[in-house]
């Protein structure tokens, strides 16, 4: 018995080691949302983003003299915007308080800085500078000047993971700024697209798409993309908008992460309506 | 040999590192070189077929741990990459095959299963065109990192001292 399956082994082995390693990536597909899978990725990416901020920092140092004069010129553009806005501030909050409106327009914002970033078609994700000490949580929203960028997928101590919106895990309510109309939006491994939207509704190119309101992930209207086209599926009754994100995932640099996490409250409330 | 076996490991890291900081620098259009895929062809084809299997799950799974992919996901199509390019490490032309151009066409055919592999598993749905999955997704990039991969022929020693 011993030789013939030392025989088979002799034969087939390469085959043998392949089919077992095979089977047992395809387990790890499937404990992909097990708690004690998620706390060795923090903390085997928690080890390795040490040495990865080392180069990252020498990178970085290169490039901030040019990126010091972009930020000027951006800075005084934003200097004049300010003003502007400032205007429109004061009105909002006197007809806010003119109405009894509460002011939810405030949260508060963590600066971090991008040490690596893990880019493929499909799986896009960048690592930040910053964790659980500095108050990162899974699922706040990562933005840049630009606007969104992502959403924090996993934190150690000292550095998080953030999937980007081209990572086909993360999927988002957006709305059209113009027409208000909300859809959902997710990376396909070339474009975002926001998908089933009846052909009916009133989407152009050239419309600026934000998140919408209806998220519980992320309640805030943050820009994400213009919409570029629309692809006109022939059969069935519904198009797909494709859209450009406004944010250069490759070149970002520094980011901020927006220390607001999905409403457990709202989301409380809806499974109870469902449940009922 | 050993010795080979315990420098496909070590050089993984640093490499690792250089492909998640500056590997992003020279992206065209969203497309990156694959470092480790370079590694690992070499690897398998210098140390036969059943390391070459072993070592892209080894590969698969540190990448996926450190970040933060689909756990598993690299794991599988790196398995299968190796395994593809442990076929080219017959003892008689390994040395041949690295140094001559037939060394990127094996790149850009396992970067090419890995790729579509790794996207079958992440992207695919009933609305997927696979013809233009298999170009952007597996041809693009494979043919970059095929690429890149002409140093490992340009600086393989003419003749091997092992």
């Amino acid at each position: 018995m011993s030789r013939i399956f030392s025989s088979i082994w002799e034969n087939f082995k390469e085959y043998i080691v392949l089919v077992a390693l095979l089977i047992i990536s395809l387990i790890a597909l499937s404990l992909n949302q097990k708690p004690a899978v998620k706390k060795v990725k923090s903390l085997a990416f928690g080890s390795f983003a040490a040495f990865t901020s080392v180069i990252s920092d020498v990178i970085n140092v290169a490039n901030v003299k040019s990126e010091n004069i972009k930020l000027r010129k951006l800075n005084a553009e934003l200097m004049l915007k300010v003003s502007e806005l400032r205007q429109y501030g004061i009105e909002n909050s006197e007809l806010k308080s003119l109405l009894g409106l509460k002011d939810t327009t405030q949260y508060p914002l963590i600066p971090a800085s991008v040490i690596s970033k893990s880019i493929s078609k499909y799986q896009n994700t960048i690592t930040l500078n910053i964790g659980s000490k500095n108050g990162v949580e899974a699922g706040m929203p990562v933005i840049n000047d630009f606007g969104m960028v992502g959403i924090v997928a996993t934190t150690s101590n000292d550095f998080s993971i953030v999937k980007t919106l081209e990572n086909v895990e993360l999927k988002l309510t957006v709305k059209d700024e113009r027409s208000r109309i909300d859809g959902i939006m997710k990376w396909n491994g070339s474009n975002l697209i926001i998908v089933d939207v009846p052909k009916t509704y009133d989407v152009e190119p050239g419309d600026r798409i934000i998140t919408s309101d209806l998220s519980t992930i992320v309640a805030v209207p943050l820009p994400v993309g213009v919409v570029v086209g629309l692809s006109k599926i022939e059969t069935g009754i519904f198009n797909e908008v494709k859209v450009k994100p406004f944010v250069d995932f490759i070149r970002t640099e520094h980011v901020f992460v927006l220390r607001i996490i999905e409403n457990k409250e709202i989301q409380g409330l809806e499974l109870n309506f469902y449940n009922h | 040999m050993r010795l080979q076996y315990i420098l496909s490991i070590i050089l993984f890291f640093p490499l690792l590192v250089i492909q998640t900081t500056i590997v992003p620098l020279i992206s065209i259009n969203g497309i990156t070189p694959d470092l480790i895929m370079i590694l690992l062809v070499f690897y398998a084809m210098k140390c036969g077929q059943m390391y070459g299997t072993v070592l892209g799950f080894f590969y698969g799974f540190l990448f996926d741990l450190i970040t933060g992919t689909l756990f598993g996901s690299t794991m599988l199509a790196k398995t299968l990459a190796g395994f593809i390019a442990g076929y080219f490490s017959n003892e008689n032309k390994v040395d041949n095959y690295l140094k001559s151009y037939s060394f990127l066409l094996i790149v850009l055919l396992c970067s090419v299963v890995d790729l579509v592999i790794g996207a079958f598993f992440t992207t695919i749905d009933l609305n997927t065109n696979f013809i233009l999955l298999f170009f952007n997704q597996g041809m693009l990039p494979g043919i970059y990192t095929a690429v890149l991969s002409i140093f490992i022929v340009i600086f393989y020693p003419k003749r091997s001292i092992s």
